[in-house]
């Protein structure tokens, strides 16, 4: 089985985040990036169904610039993916995730592999729309939001969960799909030393995004940090029943979320 | 400026999330008249009468079964088609699951401008100014959408409901496009209610309850869910809740598992781990109940009480029904 992941560079979760100078985006200075914790179960999910189906390879692929995105990519070599191929584009090209996917279409699109997977939202601006644009791009169905993803040798079907609104959905599809992965369900590997340094030599293909293909989500205007919270407001009380009290006149009458 | 809302229907009725794009279209039409249905699926003409009680005077709907068990992206051909029959500039949808992924398709195949998740949406010369949390809501980023077509969905619970306004509106069958064939291939073929079967789901619901590590095991967990019945509410947990199996994944709120918005978010027992916060630190009010004042889920949340859960809720779910009762 041919399966491609895609992969982003995001800020690491712990990072403070802080306003860029023009005021239109997050400042990446001094930010360290990582594979977004999304990502991290793609590649995770990739490399279960390559143990679990002879012959596949892994083929991580991302968009972005030098030197983050190379970064990423030799991270998920590390953890056991095959070849790697870095579609260099600035910064706020694949910021936009409808461009990002159109550029790594192109780079895909063939041989068309039997899978392709990433994470359901990047793990920084959540735009949830990589997946989707991925599939429309190539002309292949998408399902986001999916867990437990497994292939049936013996109908020939992907057979996977969704968490949806509804609760828990089971679906069936047949290669080729586009495939959006919910949460860790798999509890991500962590890389083994002998491989990260080895990953450090390994080769990783670049090719430039193609210029042309048209932006998607829009242009930043704006990026802003909310007022610090000043910390909860603390109710006194003698009893259980009177702090009970307390908070539901104020969830009623100065908080207003209670009828 | 013409638009198109798309109805999403869940458990028989119009999704919440839905009316939250009605009530954008409304506010961004400016005249009801300019604000077109659409409903495509199983239950869409049952749809079609919904979107008229909000004053919609035109529906269109694509009563086609080949879209049952179907995945969301094999519809979009069939929203092009009734955005381009209405001349409309902007598509919304509700931000579900359905919706988030529709706007992705959309984009790229109706040739638009798009944004997921928006929490407020103004016209700008032309163009679209829309804001939206990210980061889990870390951060608020605004952008313009320029270009003569947008599609956007919109996040549960960011607006007020549209007004009543009942209308009969004119319905129009809409073909299926011919869609490239592969797009049917992925099949639903079944749907167990998780958390939903307890009360409203996690990302529909304006009250959410969740329960942490501070609940000690899995038969306390009751108490959480009892206090969230009271309240209406859908029944949250933290990590620690889930890896210890106490409750099943469905359940998860935060980096790994979902993200909530609610009007209000309670935290039981829950310390706040920056990968829970990222998950709920945009909920509109948040209480949290823990008995260790130094724990950081009082750094985010607006009311707190610093005291034994075991006695604090169930006198907190005591009182919500007193009050419900009065």
């Amino acid at each position: 089985m041919e399966i491609v992941v895609c992969v982003r560079p995001v800020p690491e979760a712990e990072t403070r985040l802080r306003v860029a100078p023009n005021g239109q985006t997050l400042d990446a200075d001094g930010v360290k990036f990582v594979l977004a914790g999304y990502d991290e179960s793609a590649v995770e999910q990739a490399l279960l169904l390559k143990e679990a189906v002879a012959g596949s390879t892994v083929h991580v692929v991302a968009c972005g610039p030098a030197p983050r995105t190379e970064e990423v990519l030799r991270a998920s070599l590390a953890l056991g993916c095959d070849r790697a191929t870095w579609v260099e584009a600035p910064a706020e090209f694949a910021a936009d995730s409808i461009r990002a996917a159109g550029a790594i279409a192109a780079v895909v699109r063939s041989p068309l592999p039997d899978l392709l997977l990433c994470g359901k939202q990047g793990g920084d601006d959540e735009s949830g729309l990589f997946s989707g644009a991925l599939g429309e791009h190539l002309g292949l169905p998408d399902l986001n939001y999916v867990t437990d993803l497994r292939w049936d040798a013996g109908t020939s079907r992907f057979r996977f969960q969704r968490a949806t609104e509804a609760g828990a959905e089971r679906w069936e599809a047949p290669a080729p799909l586009v495939v959006g992965l919910q949460q860790a369900w798999n509890d991500p590997r962590t890389a083994k030393l002998p491989n990260i340094l080895k990953s450090r030599k390994a080769t990783v293909a670049k090719v430039h995004a193609d210029p042309s293909v048209p932006p998607g989500a829009g242009q930043p205007e704006k990026f802003e940090l909310p007022a610090p919270r000043t910390g909860a407001k603390l109710i006194e009380y003698k009893t259980p029943e009177e702090a009970a009290q307390k908070l539901v006149r104020i969830l009623r009458e100065e908080a207003k979320v209670l009828p | 400026m013409t638009v198109l809302v798309v109805a999403e229907r869940t458990g028989g009725r119009l999704a919440a999330a839905s009316l939250d794009a009605i009530a954008v279209g409304i506010s961004l039409a400016g005249t009801t008249a300019a604000v077109v249905g659409f409903a495509a699926g199983p239950g869409a003409r049952e749809s079609a009468s919904d979107l008229g009680q909000y004053g919609l005077a035109r529906v269109l709907v694509a009563d086609d079964p080949s879209l049952e068990g179907a995945p969301p992206c094999a519809g979009a051909a069939s929203v092009a088609a009734a955005a381009d029959r209405v001349g409309a500039d902007t598509i919304l949808i509700g931000g579900t699951t359905y919706g988030r992924d529709l706007v992705a398709r959309l984009a790229v195949k109706w040739k638009a401008s798009a944004a997921n998740g928006v929490t407020e949406v103004t016209p700008a010369d032309g163009a679209l100014r829309i804001r939206r949390p990210v980061f889990g809501g870390r951060a608020t980023e605004t952008r313009t959408l320029a270009g003569p077509r947008r599609v956007l969905s919109v996040r549960p619970h960011a607006f007020p409901p549209p007004p009543s306004a009942p209308a009969s509106p004119t319905v129009e069958p809409l073909a299926r496009p011919e869609d490239p064939a592969p797009l049917l291939g992925p099949k639903r073929t079944g749907v167990e209610a998780t958390a939903a079967g307890l009360g409203p789901s996690l990302g529909d619901a304006s009250i959410v309850v969740s329960g942490g590590r501070g609940v000690r095991t899995a038969e306390n967990f009751h108490l959480v869910e009892e206090l969230a019945a009271a309240l209406g509410a859908a029944v949250g947990a933290s990590r620690a809740v889930t890896d210890a199996g106490w409750r099943p994944g469905s359940f998860q709120v935060g980096q790994t598992g979902r993200s909530v918005s609610p009007q209000l978010y309670i935290a039981v027992g829950i310390s706040g781990a920056i990968q829970h916060l990222v998950g709920m630190v945009s909920s509109r009010v948040i209480v949290a109940i823990n008995s260790d004042a130094s724990a950081p889920i009082f750094r985010v949340a607006d009311y707190g009480i610093v005291g034994d859960l075991f006695q604090i809720v169930p006198a907190l779910t005591a009182e919500i029904r007193r009050v419900r009762s009065a």
